[in-house]
């Protein structure tokens, strides 16, 4: 992502407008008659293109409007959600979870939506993705498909973009209103005898940070380089995790810092006795961990699902846990103020280049990427997954020769105890599906006694 | 689970369906006709029905050689609960149309929810725009097989009671009581506890004169019990085993869920104290509740057709099971025990319908055949032709589907059921063949590679067998092997009496990713010298 980034832009192109949206989110809480309502509408498009066997196989678009409207009497609510969008059947929402909610029982952890607030001012809409057309989909992809026939070999990708906006309104007077687009290129090469396979991509929220000509040649040097690979046992390793793996692994630990799993004994910041890991140093020195809705090209909106402001948070800070999320009702219960659970998650680096932290290496493995990733046990934040397109040994500072995937077992706290050295933090596409998601910005990480468990023969 | 104490003619014909050629492969079972219509399926309505015709010509006029629109409605309700609250009540409905348009050789599909006259003919145009403008910078050269036409199609989903029928307080009063009996047990802290209902009403109509409306109804319970050990050291839990259905409401009243809630908390409770698992190799005989899961991801995925040809190379994968013609009729798994029926047909599996979102009737044949691979599953019409010369499967199988309106039809695996022994062997004796082993019931942790070579999968419950019994529990139970092996390790299965299925609502796929629900039946499994790994 080394192309400067455009400017984001608050009047989106495609899904409503702020107008728009503010009259929407009038009409409905027109028909209210709870004690409590809350509205909250997502619009847009989503448009996609795949490749396959080096052809385009699909491409589409979709344009939708989704609207939720949640109820409350007294402690007792429900939601509904619509996406139809006349008079009407907007009524008719409004009427359903009020009813649903009169027949509900009541929810005592239930805490009314705030009033109107203050939200910090984050432009996450950039035309450059908005107007991206299917034809130049098709051209990015075509450039891709030629390279991969060039070299007689096979590719897949998946370009996948979002642009849109949201919007909370509640009965209380709150507003608030979020535009943002979302775009994510991957590439996987594959030798025509399926003998070596190569991935790489990219994610950003704006479309000219996507390096569509480096994310093919570098899913083709992969793929030519993991040609050939040997077996290696299983064991710990050294590990150089490129920034793709740090930001699948670490997007698994997004939900653990929350404040009531912690407090009631089920979450690895627990507490033996009770209470929390709060203040205490758990993890190496130069890890810091934050979410800030405001980071250029991982901009995330700067309000929750209820309104409730999102600031830039602190969660670990040079390795000392600093915050754990508390929902409202929590925070009340514990007499503390609300804190949103982590929006983005952007994590500390250092200064070295990928090479750099490969030639430190006596003898270790080199990881691309990973699949597969399902948590072990919560409260070691143990997970469980396996290498893919892309694992080699690491000799005396150098790649030596390509090696078999992995099935990994591994503590994600050991793995941010173990950490020996930091890469450069970029936005990496971590979601398994490589569909454009929250954003994860993390460094290349050289990490000591990573639990390579099991020998996969998957290619 | 209703799949208990089925006589062999009724198993036949809730797995069977009629007039599929290839069943002919099935031979421990004969093929009776299809379980008669238990409700009156919906034709489609007369103004939907218009809006698809409008759509399909719209298309054809911009230039599209084929097209099929899809005309959905998607109700979700879901109810959950914590303890003696509610945490969260909602319903949701979408609507809205999608076209997918060839034109030459290459897709295009667009989606909107205005399903107006000008929304859908603008959905339409876009579709065959979209398709042309592949078409003249990367073109494709997809050819589709042809399929019968089906002017008039109607199904339903068997049911006795509709889930959108029966009260929320009427719900509510049965999550609570499962609550209330789970947290009756000393050392129980949480429990959850939801069911959630789908109703799906999807028209379906082709540009070669199918128009088929289907409403596909399915219920999904869970409970989750969690035990925290006095001191805070430790907590475990229990989900129960509660498999999701193509059913009416009957399915959730039918599985008892408070007297299956007091037993998943005395076993969260036992887990605290387990004892750890020694790692190492350890025969396993292997529920339905944790079985169906392994077969999902080790036979059902590596038998999908378009990961063998490279479909889904950039994420879900390909497959150990290629290329076809190295494979097909010539790869042995799991020796004369295994049978593997791809359906969806089979009462209660929640991929079961009447045709496919190409209008392909839904059918039944082996994919795995006393030990021999025989076909892949999945296919469609554009991929039918690279496999018929190499598989008794000659014609598309009808298993194209999207999530919904929104998401464009694609290749989503059927039910894929493991047949049961034919002689009516118990549990009890599977369990009496066994010396030193682990019996586990429902699923846990589950991770498998990208051609379905390396899984492991944990579970819920895990007890050590000695000599032929079960004995103590035992904890921290993973299991990793290699597919091939794992399956030709397979010693041992239960008859009819122990079938039962599992499955899921939420089996994600593709780019952007969908969901489908699915379900896998099977028998109680016995398999030989697996490796075990203990977890903590």
């Amino acid at each position: 992502m080394s192309n400067s980034l455009q400017t984001a832009q608050s009047t989106p192109t495609k899904g409503l407008s702020r107008d728009e949206m503010k009259a929407l989110c009038d009409r409905i809480l027109s028909f209210a008659k709870a004690d409590h309502t809350r509205v909250n509408v997502d619009s847009g498009v989503r448009g996609f293109t795949r490749t396959a066997m080096n052809r385009v196989t699909t491409a589409g678009s979709t344009n939708d409007v989704s609207i939720r409207v949640t109820s409350a009497f007294g402690k007792r609510v429900a939601s509904v959600d619509t996406n139809r969008i006349d008079p009407a059947s907007l009524e008719r929402a409004v009427k359903d979870a009020e009813a649903l909610a009169r027949l509900s029982p009541e929810n005592p952890e239930f805490i009314p939506d705030p009033g109107p607030q203050t939200y910090a001012s984050v432009s996450g809409y950039y035309s450059s993705t908005g107007d991206l057309t299917t034809e130049d989909r098709a051209r990015s992809a075509s450039l891709v498909l030629k390279a991969a026939e060039a070299s007689k070999t096979i590719a897949a990708g998946f370009i996948d973009m979002f642009a849109g906006s949201e919007a909370v309104a509640n009965s209380s007077g709150l507003f608030a209103y979020h535009a943002s687009t979302g775009v994510a290129s991957t590439l996987t090469v594959r030798t025509t005898d399926g003998s070596s396979s190569g991935w790489a991509g990219d994610e950003g929220a704006d479309w000219t940070t996507i390096e569509s000509d480096r994310i093919a040649q570098d899913a083709l040097r992969k793929c030519e380089a993991w040609r050939g690979k040997t077996a290696l046992d299983p064991g710990k390793y050294e590990v150089v995790l490129e920034p793709t793996a740090v930001g699948m692994l670490m997007s698994r630990m997004m939900g653990a810092f929350d404040a009531r799993s912690a407090e009631e004994g089920r979450s690895y910041f627990s507490k033996k006795g009770g209470g929390t890991l709060l203040g205490e140093k758990l993890f190496d020195e130069r890890v810091t961990i934050v979410s800030d809705p405001g980071f250029a090209n991982g901009e995330v909106s700067p309000f929750t699902g209820a309104g409730d402001p999102v600031q830039r948070d602190v969660w670990v800070e040079n390795g000392v846990m600093k915050n754990l999320s508390y929902s409202r009702f929590w925070a009340s219960r514990k007499g503390v103020p609300p804190k949103p659970s982590m929006s983005n998650f952007i994590m500390s680096g250092g200064d070295a280049s990928l090479d750099d932290l490969i030639k430190s290496v006596n003898r270790g493995v080199l990881i691309t990427r990973f699949w597969y990733i399902r948590g072990l046990n919560p409260r070691m934040l143990a997970q469980t997954g396996l290498t893919r397109d892309g694992t080699f040994l690491i000799e005396n500072g150098r790649i030596s020769r390509p090696v078999t995937n992995f099935r990994f077992n591994q503590s994600l706290a050991e793995l941010l105890q173990n950490v020996q050295m930091m890469g450069r933090p970029t936005r990496v596409c971590a979601g398994e599906n490589s569909s454009a998601g929250t954003p994860v910005i993390v460094p290349a990480l050289k990490v000591r006694d990573f639990n390579l468990a099991s020998v996969s023969d998957a290619i | 689970m209703d799949h208990q104490n089925l006589d062999r003619r009724e198993f036949v014909r809730i797995v069977g369906s009629a007039g599929v050629a290839a069943a002919a492969g099935l031979s421990r079972f004969e093929i009776l006709e299809a379980a008669p219509q238990a409700n009156v399926a919906p034709g489609p309505d007369a103004a939907e029905r218009d809006l698809a015709l409008l759509a399909l010509d719209a298309a054809r006029s911009a230039g599209a050689n084929y097209a099929d629109v899809r005309i959905s409605r998607h109700n979700f309700e879901s109810l959950s609960t914590r303890e003696r609250q509610i945490t969260g009540v909602s319903k949701s409905e979408s609507y809205g149309i999608g076209v997918r348009a060839l034109v030459g050789g290459s897709w295009g599909f667009a989606a909107t929810r205005d399903v107006s006259r000008d929304g859908v003919v603008r959905a339409a145009r876009e579709a065959a725009s979209i398709a042309a403008a592949n078409d003249r910078v990367a073109p494709n050269k997809i050819v589709l097989a042809p399929v019968p036409k089906v002017p008039d199609g109607r199904w339903i989903t068997p049911h006795r009671v509709d889930p959108f029928t029966v009260p929320l307080e009427t719900k509510a009063e049965l999550l609570f009581r499962t609550n209330d009996e789970a947290l009756k047990v000393k050392g129980v802290r949480f429990v959850t506890s939801s069911v959630s209902s789908v109703k799906e009403s999807r028209l379906v109509a082709t540009s070669e004169g199918s128009v088929i409306q289907q409403t596909f109804i399915r219920v999904s319970p869970e409970v989750t019990v969690t035990a925290v050990a006095a001191d805070n050291s430790d907590s475990q839990t229990r989900s129960g085993a509660t498999a999701p259905s193509g059913s009416g409401w009957e399915y959730v009243t039918g599985l008892t869920l408070p007297e299956s809630a007091s037993r998943y908390a005395n076993e969260a409770v036992m887990k605290l104290s387990a004892t750890p698992v020694d790692a190492g190799v350890w025969d396993l005989v292997l529920h339905p509740s944790h079985l169906w899961l392994t077969i999902h991801e080790s036979i059902a995925h590596p038998t999908e057709l378009d990961r063998a040809l490279g479909y889904e190379a950039n994420y879900a994968g390909t497959t150990f099971l290629a290329p076809p013609e190295k494979v097909l009729g010539k790869f042995k798994l799991g020796g004369d025990l295994m049978t593997f029926v791809a359906n969806r047909t089979e009462s209660g599996g929640c991929a079961t319908v009447g045709w496919d979102d190409e209008g392909i009737a839904a059918s039944s044949y082996p994919i795995v055949d006393k030990g021999l691979f025989v076909s892949y599953q999945s296919a469609t019409r554009e991929m039918i032709d690279w496999v018929a010369p190499l598989s008794k499967l000659k014609t598309a199988p009808g298993h194209s589907y999207g999530q919904d309106w929104s998401s464009i039809p694609f290749p989503r695996m059927p039910n894929v059921s493991l047949m049961p022994a034919a002689r009516n062997i118990s549990e009890e004796e599977v369990i009496a063949a066994t010396r030193r082993g682990i019996y586990i019931e429902g699923d846990g942790s589950y991770s498998i590679d990208q051609q379905r070579y390396n899984f492991q999968f944990g579970g819920q419950t895990f007890w050590e067998i000695r000599d032929g019994k079960k004995t103590r529990m035992l904890r921290d139970v993973a299991y990793v092997a290699r597919t091939p092996d794992f399956w030709n390790s397979m010693a041992m299965i239960g008859g009819r009496q122990t079938y039962q299925m599992g499955g899921s609502f939420s089996d994600a796929k593709g780019q952007p990713g969908q969901l489908s629900s699915v379900s896998h039946g099977c028998p109680v499994a016995l398999f030989r010298n697996v490796n075990v790994l203990r977890t903590a």
